[in-house]
């Protein structure tokens, strides 16, 4: 039982360690921008920004040395052989294999100095999925109503006037896991009415529809209104519907259910044969893609927070499916893997997404989080890859009220720390929070009744346009 | 009531100075103090948050008066504090808001409370001399209060009393907090109810609270009790309270309600059509209570209350391992169909070492692998007492400090594991443990207190003394716990039985025993528990006399006079059957049975032993996933809370369209082929249906709309399958009324 964890921002700097940090000059801290942040955050309750969230979880790590933080000057067991590119941003490099993602980062924000503790895939991606820190850095960390739940449960929770007709929150293809599913895609201590609407199948087949409306064979929907007219009239007969809420609330649930099933623009969200097959060409007919645009579609129909995990597993030994992993097990090697699987995949379909979105003037509006759990080792390692680095990676964000071609905290020589401008994931939680309108101090109750902090970090006022 | 006027206050430096104190000045722990909780400076949410705010942290609520006199004068010639220029001190200016404060304004200039700081701080911010008074009690008045209407506000008054036996009115220096949004309590004390309802106003001075629980309850003149005689204790002390608040219970249930009610509370089953039927035809006065005393003895009992201790046991094959598994739900299935005394069960519990596989209790603490939390969850589960906010601060609606929890934690500390093996399946899970493990005394302390890096001295919870050191702790603290006269242990599991079967705890949360948390019928908890020790602190005996209260037996339906009462058992609130109970009740419906991956020879849900790791060889099943959707407990927690009643749409989906549902009622070899033979009266057919679902008859209407469904042989089996989904559909089927 982990008591209180969550009153104590663990990982989070004390603004009078910062003090003492900023005296000894350790990291290079400048005092006055350190506090600038949480100095700045006085308000109660900002603006909503982002009127949707679309989350693309980057499972297993992508290496920021081969991403958005390149380090050419470093020494050869450092940079790697890839070589950086210029970008449609003056002060943004990126990797000279993504030319469309470079055209694109003067839409941008890039945090180079994310940094956290927790070197293993579970506890890490809990920390990415919630913003709070896991009681203990356990590779087989797991769902427990004592862990926090992720941002779109509480978003479903904190949210004023949700749509009743759209779920606030949609998560999809997978539940990740490693080893064990990944703690942090569920709503926890909050109920299960405010889990995900988690749809576990593939975008990119021909068929895909929300299984929940697939009905059963020899179900059709006329027969389903039948039953329910049955259910009705006997519900009548007991009468318990006229004084006990609960089975008011039930009854809700059955028409909001019977709803979803005749409506056409819940249905219609998710249908992707709607799009035209040069858009769907250009997201890439692959899982990941037809996830990045249905992403897209569920953010014009409403929809508050979508999460599309980039993969179900950590990967990164194969180049057609898993995350990116890429440590260079069994005699396999980073390079070629993320050369044919991980960049041109991303090259494919972030731009695409970023510029769809702008295209439908939706970017302003739609927050889009590109990130992993963590980056990886500075230094190659035996195998010519990289293994697991909490202490300094990148995390990319997109419109929603982010400021374009911009770029927060930098790393050191060899982005093995943040040279500038540390940010915690709390931090990049609270400013998911505050872009969506929804206090970053917040309180919800959690399962033994305590009042706990949606997040203890603090708004990166920087990137906020 | 009305309310009172204030009684006038002197200022409290001038109080403190007839108190004894030489000095003028405000004492630091006696006013300065109060002040800082009373303007809500030193709140969880404020400075008293783990880090802080803007640069300043004091304790939590107050609690450590040293360590804040320490922090605010640290530097008397500062920003934050000069005593050569008081006015210029951040500690006045940001709460009276002179300067930019995140926290807005505590209080205005021409305060009292501005004053008293600023007269500490000008006499030089002193602490209190080592012999100054401390405080010994703080008294409220009225002590509780039944309010009628149209009168909706109380005033209360704080008295504390000190160690020099000086005692003085503290109402304005004190902090109030009501237990819910029923009433607003004024900064001096008013309390003012929104509407008729019960709450408890916690009323805080330092370090000392005080509950005060108050009635509001509606003017109701032509109000006449005549609700039937009690008929045992339990309808004594209902009724009583009823009755003081002005409200009657709803009139007796039906048979048919009463029976399915009866057995799913008792047994976790829906009765057959036969028992359904038979009990509702039987005309023997008494039936209810042979019912009751029936239904104890079945199997199916054993089962459904077994699943209640594994929630809390946390029985999962993770850390306990099958073979784990299966002795700890045997032993606890034993338990309860012998109906033995919870004490022993529960000393078993707590003081089992050895073998997990030959003394099957010792997985307790095979699951519980820390000291702190062996010490939190045997508090909670057998004590009632959720300790973990006095792991990080003092309790702030307790009274448990800091060194109480790891005192407490000390006494379940030097327990040794032998893993005698680990076939894991997974290498990097830490917690996966397959294979035997002998747990054992031993002489290592490996708890420290964070505070002191020492291994704290074992105490028992709230008690004084050391526990001797050359004594086996864990029998120790089994002995002091289960004693009769404990004051949490019996009454804990009493409520805990009566939650089950009521709905809602006398003290609710069942797990949150305190203070300031107290019951909703306090003579009937103590009643209960004087009957369950009585009855050698066995749960068959407090069930049967449960069930057999009138109270128990109530309709749902509410009268006009008690719809509002969620709190006082004036008719049952209407629940959600539990995950697992549903899933039993929707097989036994249409007579399959039910496909569990994980325990494939299991015929009911509620059989079902543990809960396995994971599913990496063998897909969940339809009903697999049904019961995690409806909420059955994944046991890693010792919380009753990790099980879940709550409805959801996912639910809805799963029940109107999921595949699972579907495969039940379409199955050509369920219930339905018998009576899609064209040959069997619609009316039976109905009948039937109606019994095995809902343990009622149609009613004249339901048989004449639903019959004719039935006439057409090519479509009668599709119209079965639809009045089956109708029914199982229903609330009537799906709550517990």
């Amino acid at each position: 039982m982990s008591a209180c964890s969550s009153f104590h921002p663990s990982g989070l700097l004390s603004r009078r360690s910062m003090l003492r940090a900023g005296s000894l000059g350790m990291l290079g801290i400048t005092l006055p921008k350190l506090l600038q942040a949480s100095s700045q955050y006085t308000g109660p309750k900002p603006p909503v920004r982002a009127k949707s969230v679309i989350f693309l979880f980057q499972w297993g790590g992508p290496s920021h040395l081969e991403t958005f933080d390149m380090k050419p000057e470093a020494d050869e067991n450092c940079r790697g052989p890839h070589k950086p590119m210029r970008s449609a941003s003056p002060d943004i490099e990126v990797n000279d294999r993504l030319p469309k993602t470079a055209a694109v980062m003067d839409k941008v924000t890039l945090i180079k100095s994310v940094h956290h503790k927790m070197t293993n895939h579970n506890s890490a991606g809990y920390y990415a999925l919630t913003g709070k820190a896991p009681p203990s850095d356990d590779q087989r960390l797991r769902e427990s109503i004592e862990l926090f739940p992720g941002y779109g449960s509480i978003a479903d929770k904190l949210i004023e006037r949700p749509d009743p007709a759209m779920p606030t929150y949609v998560s999809y293809p997978h539940i990740i896991s490693d080893g064990t599913p990944t703690p942090g895609q569920f709503a926890s201590f909050l109920g299960k009415k405010h889990d995900p609407l988690y749809v576990p199948s593939d975008p990119n087949d021909a068929g895909f529809s929300l299984p929940q409306f697939s009905l059963p064979t020899g179900l059709s929907i006329d027969r389903l209104r039948h039953r329910r007219g049955l259910q009705q009239f006997i519900d009548q007969q007991a009468k318990l519907m006229d004084f006990s809420a609960e089975a008011k609330g039930l009854d809700e649930y059955y028409a909001k259910a019977l709803g979803m099933l005749n409506s056409t623009r819940i249905r219609e969200a998710f249908n992707l044969g709607a799009e035209a097959d040069k858009m769907r060409e250009a997201y890439g007919r692959t899982t990941y893609g037809q996830g990045c645009l249905l992403a897209r579609r569920l953010a014009e129909s409403g929809v508050k927070f979508t999460t599309c995990y980039f993969s179900d597993s950590i990967g990164g030994q194969k180049t057609d499916g898993g995350g990116w992993d890429t440590h260079g097990f069994n005699n396999t090697r980073m390079y070629p893997i993320i050369e044919q699987y991980h960049l041109p995949i991303t090259e494919q379909t972030l731009p695409t997404l970023l510029l769809d979105l702008e295209q439908r003037g939706m970017l302003d509006e739609t927050l889009v989080v590109w990130m992993g759990e963590f980056g990886r080792t500075p230094k190659i390692n035996a195998n010519i890859s990289r293994d697991h680095w909490p202490h300094c990676y990148t995390v990319l964000l997109a419109g929603g009220g982010t400021k374009r071609g911009f770029v927060h905290g930098s790393s050191d020589e060899t982005g093995s720390h943040p040279a500038t401008n540390p940010v915690t994931p709390d931090d990049v939680a609270a400013t998911i929070y505050y872009l969506m309108g929804i206090d970053p101090r917040s309180e919800v109750m959690d399962a033994q009744g305590r009042p706990i902090m949606i997040s203890s970090g603090n708004p990166i006022m920087e990137v906020v346009a | 009531m009305k309310s009172s006027a204030l009684p006038r206050l002197t200022t409290t430096a001038i109080w403190l100075a007839a108190a004894g104190s030489a000095s003028a000045a405000p004492s630091f722990t006696h006013d300065v103090m109060p002040l800082l909780s009373r303007a809500g400076c030193n709140m969880g949410a404020c400075h008293g948050s783990g880090s802080g705010k803007g640069n300043l942290k004091i304790s939590l609520r107050g609690e450590s008066p040293a360590g804040d006199h320490a922090v605010l004068t640290q530097n008397v010639r500062s920003k934050r504090l000069n005593v050569d220029d008081p006015e210029s001190s951040f500690l006045l200016k940001k709460p009276a808001e002179l300067t930019e404060h995140e926290g807005g304004k505590r209080f205005e200039k021409d305060s009292e409370e501005y004053r008293v700081l600023h007269d500490w701080i000008a006499a030089g911010a002193p602490m209190d001399p080592p012999d100054a008074p401390v405080l010994t009690a703080l008294t409220v008045s009225p002590p509780q209060a039944i309010v009628t209407g149209p009168a909706r506000d109380v005033q209360l008054t704080a008295t504390a009393t000190f160690s020099d036996g000086t005692s003085r009115d503290v109402t304005r220096w004190a902090v109030y907090e009501p237990s819910n949004l029923l009433p607003k309590v004024t900064r001096d004390g008013l309390v003012q109810a929104q509407k008729t309802g019960e709450t408890t106003v916690v009323v805080r001075f330092e370090q000392l609270k005080t509950p005060v629980r108050l009635a509001f309850i509606a003017d109701r003149p032509d109000f006449v009790w005549n609700a039937p005689a009690p008929r045992n204790l339990v309808d004594e002390h209902v009724f009583a309270k009823l009755q003081q608040m002005r409200t009657l219970p709803s009139p007796d249930c039906s048979d048919t309600t009463f029976v399915r009610r009866a057995f799913l509370d008792v047994t976790g089953q829906v009765p057959t059509r036969q028992e359904a039927e038979s009990f509702t035809a039987e005309t023997d006065p008494d039936k209810r209570s042979k019912l009751i005393g029936d239904l104890l003895e079945r199997p199916a009992y054993a089962d459904h209350w077994s699943m209640k201790w594994a929630d809390l046991l946390r029985v999962e094959e993770r850390i306990l391992d099958t073979k784990g598994v299966a002795a700890f739900h045997g032993w606890i299935r034993q338990g309860v169909a012998e109906d033995r005394p919870l004490d022993a069960f529960a000393r078993d519990v707590v003081a089992s070492l050895g073998s997990t596989y030959e003394n099957a209790p010792a997985n307790f603490y095979r699951s519980l692998r820390e000291p702190t939390q062996r010490a939190e969850a045997a508090a909670q589960v057998f004590l009632g007492t959720r300790l973990g906010c006095a792991k990080c601060h003092n309790h702030p609606f307790e009274r448990w400090t800091q060194d109480d929890y790891y005192r407490f934690s000390a006494v379940f500390d030097r327990i040794g594991y032998t893993i005698l093996e680990n076939k894991r399946k997974d290498e990097n899970d830490k917690l996966e443990f397959v294979g035997e493990q002998v747990l054992y005394l031993n002489n290592q302390p490996e708890l420290n207190d964070p505070r002191t890096k020492k291994p704290p001295t074992p105490a028992l919870l709230g008690e004084k003394a050391d526990l001797p050191q050359d004594t086996n702790h864990l029998q120790s603290f089994a002995e002091w716990m289960t004693k009769p006269e404990h004051p949490l242990f019996a009454r804990v599991q009493v409520n805990r039985i009566w939650s089950h079967l009521m709905g809602s705890g006398l003290v609710d949360p069942i797990d949150d025993f305190r203070l300031t948390n107290p019951p909703s019928n306090p003579a009937l908890l103590d009643a209960l528990t004087e009957y369950f020790i009585q009855h050698g602190m066995k749960a068959k005996p407090l069930i049967r006399l449960i069930c057999q209260s009138r109270t128990y037996q109530l309709s749902s339906t509410p009268l006009p006079e008690n719809a509002d009462d969620t709190l006082n058992y004036s008719h049952p609130v209407v629940r959600r059957l539990p995950a697992e109970p549903l899933l039993d009740a929707i097989y036994r419906a249409l007579d399959r049975t039910p496909d569990f991956s994980s325990y494939p020879d299991t015929k009911t849900a509620a059989a079902i032993p543990g809960v396995k790791l994971g599913a990496r060889k063998s897909k969940p099943t339809e009903d697999d996933r049904f019961l995690k959707q409806f909420g059955k407990s994944p046991r890693t927690t010792t919380c009753g809370c990790e099980r879940s009643d709550e409805s959801s749409l996912a639910q809805v989906f799963t029940l109107t369209s999921g595949p699972g549902i579907a495969e039940v009622i379409s199955a050509s070899d369920n219930r339905l082929a018998a009576l899609a033979d064209p040959a069997m009266d619609p009316a039976e057919a109905v009948r039937d249906l109606y019994w095995r679902s809902l343990s009622r008859p149609p009613s004249a209407a339901e048989l004449e709309f639903l019959s004719p469904l039935l006439a057409e042989p090519a479509t009668r089996r599709a119209a079965l399958e639809d009045i089956t989904w109708s029914l199982i559909n229903t609330k009537e089927f799906l709550l517990r009324h």
